[in-house]
């Protein structure tokens, strides 16, 4: 997390890193497996509109098995539509 | 008769006569994307998806907005791909308070409940809200969608089944169902489809026996087989008869 709270770097289920980019500094700390909604800027970053801790305190979360599941559900758009 | 070609059930062969009781046809239970609801087409008391037809669904997104009233608590529960929607859950006033504790906005759900339309508006009743406790739920959520509504309509499009698997070297025969990897054929592995049709082809009216299987398929192991007729009974491909033991096809003539 970038010492001004408005900028923080995730990695996604293949190492891959982003950075994400709030309009307000963040005013708590976050840790763990975030779910950022955001549009994706020009300069490949993502403009944060919100975001989610998800819940790790009773088991954790797969994050490399979710990446799996994203490829699988966008190669078959007819039986999971994005409205 | 023609009630073979919907969507399982929990196999349950009690032949009804079809037409006025269509709510006995869709006794799934579908996990859906928000999207998909909303996009459902509303055929007199029933919905569709494609052609399948669905009534009961799960859901899994994030609650937005909670809205206690005295009679029910009014959620909108957002799964991203489409508005949040409209949940629904009825209070019972008749208990005393505590049963139904208010689930926070910011917080993950399975929604379990009836799809409703109200002047072209769709929500849902929500029978049961559980906030997920293990968020690798959410991912296996997108998975059973994808799988569910590729299986729900291939069971309607292939009238008869005659998996050409049988003799075909083993695809995705990691003995998978639900685990990673390439997607099975007709919906089914190459060990599932084997069970199946060794039931299929049993004409005793008690069925086909757990034993029966083990010795015609002697290159299976006893909990490969049970795995099998867990995963067939469970979509509806055959049903118990005499005991736990004995399964009969629900397809059979």
């Amino acid at each position: 997390i970038h010492p001004s709270g408005k900028l923080f770097v995730l990695s996604d289920g293949e190492g891959k890193h982003t950075t994400v980019e709030l309009s307000e500094p963040l005013e708590e700390e976050i840790s763990g497996v975030i779910e950022v909604v955001g549009r994706v800027t020009n300069q490949a970053t993502i403009m944060c509109v919100s975001y989610v801790q998800f819940r790790e305190d009773k088991s954790p979360f797969d994050l490399e098995i979710y990446n799996e599941a994203l490829k699988i559900i966008h190669e078959f758009p007819e039986y999971f539509p994005f409205g | 008769g023609g009630y073979t070609q919907s969507p399982g059930g929990f196999g349950s062969p009690t032949g009804t006569q079809a037409e006025k009781k269509q709510r006995i046809r869709s006794q799934n239970i579908v996990p859906c994307t928000v999207s998909q609801l909303l996009a459902a087409e509303h055929v007199d008391e029933t919905f569709r998806i494609g052609d399948v037809e669905i009534s009961q669904v799960t859901i899994v997104g994030i609650v937005r907005h909670a809205e206690k009233a005295p009679t029910n608590i009014l959620y909108k529960v957002d799964d991203m791909t489409a508005a949040p929607m409209d949940v629904r859950q009825w209070v019972d006033t008749d208990e005393a308070g505590g049963e139904n504790v208010v689930v926070p906005p910011g917080t993950y759900v399975k929604v379990a409940g009836h799809l409703r339309s109200f002047q072209n508006k769709k929500s849902l009743v929500g029978f049961k809200i559980m906030p997920l406790e293990n968020m690798n739920e959410f991912t296996t959520h997108l998975l059973d969608i994808v799988n569910a509504h590729m299986i729900l309509r291939k069971n309607l499009t292939s009238a008869s089944r005659v998996p050409q698997s049988f003799s075909s070297a083993g695809i995705g025969d990691m003995g998978g169902y639900g685990g990673g990897g390439s997607l099975p054929v007709n919906g089914l592995t190459v060990h599932q489809s084997q069970v199946l049709n060794l039931i299929k082809n049993c004409h005793v009216p008690e069925g086909m026996s757990l034993q029966e299987l083990k010795v015609q398929l002697h290159n299976m192991s006893m909990s490969t087989i049970k795995q099998a007729v867990e995963f067939l009974s469970s979509e509806g491909h055959i049903y118990s008869t005499v005991d736990d033991d004995h399964y009969k096809s629900t397809d059979a003539e």
